[in-house]
């Protein structure tokens, strides 16, 4: 495999402790340039813990990280951010107060120079703001308003947007969807398939089959800190996702236990009763 | 934009409280009726003393009984707290308005030497009162009516010496205040020269300030005389003494009176108190800088108008403590 | 992707006109405010001195010293947190001063610089212990409002054996560093310039430099701010140590103006500073405020207070008034903002 070939980003085997419990348990996934990776479990698989081992928020117990092919430790998010790994968490992306230009710029803020004084070019910065966002597709007419006015999913696109600006090679997002509404969900998912249109890797947390079906290329499901696989879109379907997330005895079970008191769409009606045909 | 309507209430009210709180500071103003020069007249009061001061209420209550027995409209001020800043700029204001007449008190010639000099300057006449008998003079102000402090201190230290006292704490409850200073001097000097140990209070503390004062005289065995400078600082004094059980062999006297202080010399607890008489202050304060606004007559020939010392003692306790409570003593 | 094709509009945006931009700044609430009040006082108390030139010197001095104060702690309450211990820092550097000059026969230049060198200090051990522990700042700077206040006291009596340090003025006739901070314009003072410089000043950092949108970041979200690389630690010391050394201009200004120091100087201040700032269109949870609404903060505070006197209203009831008058301020800024930020 040669270096242009390599995952953007490749975990192996990863393990974390904390404590007495297992966490994650020889957790592995990659991703490629222009590829979505959908990582689902339901809650408490370690989606999180393993997210947060990829961005630098504490270094695996046993297992590698391989960036562009190349091994790498990260000490701290800040170190994994200039190595290209941006994390949107969902509710501490954007400040709603602030304008969008200055958010989508906090940190990395243009400046122009006034005789020996250093200012903050926001001329620039709302111009900027407006094109990077319209490369990605979102059209705002006015950058200067706050974030505030912003839907919950333009927040995040244009969290997304800003990770990309500055050179993030994966963008890795923690359940971006799951406090949307439906349309809002739409906007996120379509944004972040034109982001994996643009070459960059996305990593796409969510225990929402639904969501994650569409929009991804490739699905790793974790379940209790261990993965039960990696499949391709064409290899499974949205149904058989769900199964190996829920565990699919659990669901049988589920059914099963329900037959008896309500009618299960796509079962015979609970025994013992005379309900009429749908 | 539509305002809510409660907001024009509340406003509406305010301005209905404003216009009543102006008029209660002017009682039998008319407007321009014409008899009696006097009812045209306005002077302004000037204080480091709140109102909520119980020492300073009497001032108060000396000042407004002036304003009623001569019709004149006066107005009393003084910041919230002991804040020179903020009393300078009162005189500020207060020149401003251009009165007939100020009458101040002086704590801090330094701090209020300017705006004293600008309503000088502006030819308002004024008096000083209660603080400030030693830089009166030099200010250009016209006389002074209070008591001079290193001299009751003096006096107060005598009294002490004679009854036996050999060892003293001093209890200053308003440190800034260049006159409690001066008393506490005074009290040591009359002692035969025996510094006096000055313990410091918060006068808006008396919990605070009783610990203070026993923990002071548990520290030194030997000490058997306290002064104290004032009703918020000899509340506390009499407090302690009860409770660290010393209330047998230390001395205790104060300087102005308060209805506990009167009550323990009626009960003979109290050595004496000294009584500067400071509704004295505020009335003739008051008379005083109008009468010379009105006809240019000045009392005393620039020297201190004392209104102090007075001694009250356990033999005439009694009679003070009925005065005391109608705000005169 | 189609990227070069022109992309409709979004329709959700309309153009807005100069009126709702405007009614859209956090100052618009404090000047409303602040008019009202002149209003209010110049119908009360016009003819007694409210509106003559040395009635509006004095109220301009008052809302000038607050507003000195205020202007920093707006910056520092933006960026998320409070600094109680302004008030005790203004006594303590009055002492700084006022001994300096009177006790020790320090010159002018060097006793202003001890003040603001040990303001400076403080400021920072503020930020310090903020940053490092995590601690509520209200409550560390609370503890740094006694530590301060206690030890003025405490060392001024060891050293003088008096509360209060007279004698500055003798030693400061002409010189030439304590009229930048004492001179005068006919009765307008040089402490009202200051305070429009020192606002200048912090507004322009706040608004249009880089440090200034760090400042925003901070105080609306630390972790966000911290994980796009903003040194948000660094941000607030160097706000801590920025009130601090506007408590010490403060304290030289009135030791040079009223020539004395006491050890009580600047009480109640700390909260005078956050009255101006909120008024000013500052949130007290941080994220959110203008420097220049502080300005009108401060004018409001001083109009209110001189006013008050000028209207006669009996010394009594002054309290009362203070309040009512301030709630009424902060209740028409809060609502004024509410309808311009909700639209329509």
């Amino acid at each position: 495999m040669t270096q242009t070939d390599a995952p953007l980003i490749e975990a192996r085997n990863i393990t974390k402790y904390f404590g007495s419990v297992i966490a994650l348990h020889d957790v592995s996934l990659s991703v490629r340039r222009g590829e979505v990776l959908c990582l689902l479990g339901d809650n408490g698989a370690g989606k999180s813990t393993l997210i947060k081992t990829l961005s630098g928020v504490h270094p695996p117990d046993t297992g590698e990280i391989f960036v562009d092919g190349r091994l790498a430790q990260f000490d701290s998010p800040r170190h994994a951010l200039h190595a290209g790994i941006a994390t949107v968490y969902q509710d501490l992306a954007m400040i709603p107060l602030m304008s969008i230009s200055r958010n989508f710029f906090l940190g990395s803020e243009p400046t122009r120079s006034l005789g020996p004084l250093r200012l903050m070019d926001l001329g620039q910065a709302d111009r900027l703001t407006r094109e990077a966002l319209r490369e990605m597709g979102i059209d705002l007419r006015d950058t200067s308003q706050p974030v505030g006015t912003l839907s919950g999913g333009e927040r995040q696109s244009v969290a997304i947007a800003r990770a990309i600006h500055f050179g993030a090679k994966v963008v890795i997002l923690d359940e971006p969807t799951s406090a949307l509404g439906v349309k809002e969900a739409a906007v996120v998912l379509r944004f972040i398939a034109q982001a994996g249109d643009q070459g960059v890797g996305v990593i796409l947390i969510t225990h929402n089959v639904n969501h994650a079906f569409p929009v991804g290329d490739r699905f790793t499901i974790l379940d209790r800190g261990r993965s039960k696989g990696t499949f391709a879109k064409g290899e499974i379907t949205a149904a058989e996702l769900l199964e190996h997330m829920a565990g699919g005895a659990e669901l049988d079970e589920l059914r099963h236990e329900l037959e008896d008191v309500v009618e299960v769409p796509g079962t015979p009606p609970p025994s013992g009763s005379a309900a009429p045909a749908p | 934009m539509k305002a809510p309507r409660w907001l024009a209430g509340v406003a509406v009210l305010g301005l209905v409280l404003a216009a009543c709180g102006t008029q209660e500071a002017s009682p039998g103003d008319d407007d321009g009726n014409g008899d009696g020069s006097s009812r045209d007249l306005r002077i302004v009061v000037v204080t480091h003393g709140q109102a909520s001061d119980p020492f300073w209420s009497v001032v108060a209550n000396g000042v407004n009984q002036a304003r009623d027995d001569l019709g004149i409209e006066v107005e009393y001020n003084a910041p919230e707290t002991f804040d020179m800043p903020a009393m300078a700029q009162l005189i500020d204001t207060a020149v401003a308005s251009e009165p007939d007449g100020l009458v101040v008190s002086i704590p801090d010639a330094d701090a209020l030497g300017a705006s004293i000099q600008a309503a000088i300057d502006a030819g308002i006449p004024v008096v000083s009162i209660n603080s400030g008998s030693d830089v009166y003079r030099d200010l250009g102000i016209l006389t002074h009516v209070g008591q001079t402090e290193f001299e009751a201190g003096v006096g107060a230290g005598q009294r002490m010496a004679e009854a036996g006292v050999t060892n003293t704490i001093c209890v200053n409850q308003e440190v800034g205040n260049v006159a409690l200073d001066l008393r506490c001097e005074g009290f040591a000097e009359g002692l035969g020269g025996v510094p006096s140990e000055v313990v410091a209070v918060d006068l808006a503390d008396p919990a605070g300030a009783q610990a203070g004062i026993e923990a002071a005289l548990s520290a030194d065995d030997s000490i058997d005389g306290l002064l104290t400078l004032g009703p918020t600082g000899a509340d506390p004094a009499l407090a302690a003494l009860e409770a660290s059980g010393r209330a047998g062999d230390v001395q205790i006297a104060t300087f102005d009176l308060s209805e506990n202080v009167l009550n323990a010399l009626d009960a003979g607890e109290m050595l004496f108190a000294i009584d500067q008489q400071q509704y004295l202050q505020g009335y003739l304060g008051v008379l005083i800088v109008t009468q010379f606004a009105q006809y240019g007559l000045l009392p005393g020939g620039g020297n201190p108008i004392l209104t102090g010392p007075g001694f009250v003692t356990p033999e005439n306790a009694a009679q003070v403590i009925e005065l005391s409570a109608e705000g005169i003593r | 992707m189609a990227s070069a094709e022109a992309r409709p509009v979004d329709e959700r945006v309309r153009r807005v006109g100069l009126t709702r931009t405007l009614l859209n700044r956090p100052e618009l609430g404090a000047v409303t405010g602040a008019i009202l009040v002149w209003v209010l006082f110049a119908i009360l108390a016009g003819d007694r001195g409210f509106l003559s030139l040395n009635g509006t010197a004095t109220y301009l001095e008052v809302a000038a010293q607050v507003g000195l104060v205020g202007s920093a702690v707006a910056l520092l309450m933006i960026a998320g947190e409070f600094d109680l211990s302004v008030g005790s820092m203004i006594g303590a550097a009055s002492m700084v001063m006022a001994i300096g000059i009177a006790e020790l026969g320090w010159p002018v230049y060097v006793a202003v610089a001890a003040a603001f060198g040990f303001a400076l200090v403080v400021g920072f051990i503020n930020g310090y212990i903020v940053v490092k522990t995590r601690l509520p700042s209200f409550i560390v700077t609370l503890g740094m409002l006694f530590i301060l206040r206690g030890v003025t006291i405490g060392i001024t009596r060891a050293l003088t054996g008096r509360t209060q340090v007279p004698g500055v003025h003798a030693a400061t006739e002409g010189d030439p560093i304590a009229a930048i901070f004492t001179a005068q314009l006919g009765p307008f003072d040089v402490v009202i310039l200051w305070w429009l410089v020192i606002a200048a000043v912090a507004t322009f950092v706040l608004m249009r430099t880089t440090f200034g949108n760090w400042i925003f970041g901070a105080g609306g979200s630390a972790i966000a701010a911290r994980n796009v690389g903003v040194p948000v630690a660094r941000v607030k010391i160097v706000l801590f140590m920025a009130t601090a050394a506007s408590a010490a201009l403060l304290a030289v200004i009135q030791v040079l103006t009223f020539g004395s120091g006491d050890v009580l100087r600047g009480e109640g201040k700390e909260f005078e500073a956050i009255i101006t700032a909120v008024i000013g269109g500052t949130l007290l949870t941080g994220g959110y405020g203008s420097a220049i609404g502080a300005v009108f903060g401060a004018l409001t505070l001083g109009m209110t207070r001189q006013g008050l006197f000028f209207a006669g209203i009996s010394s009594d009831w002054y309290q009362a008034f203070l309040g009512l008058l301030l709630l009424i301020a902060v209740i028409v800024n809060s609502w004024v903002r509410n309808r311009a930020t909700r639209g329509g």
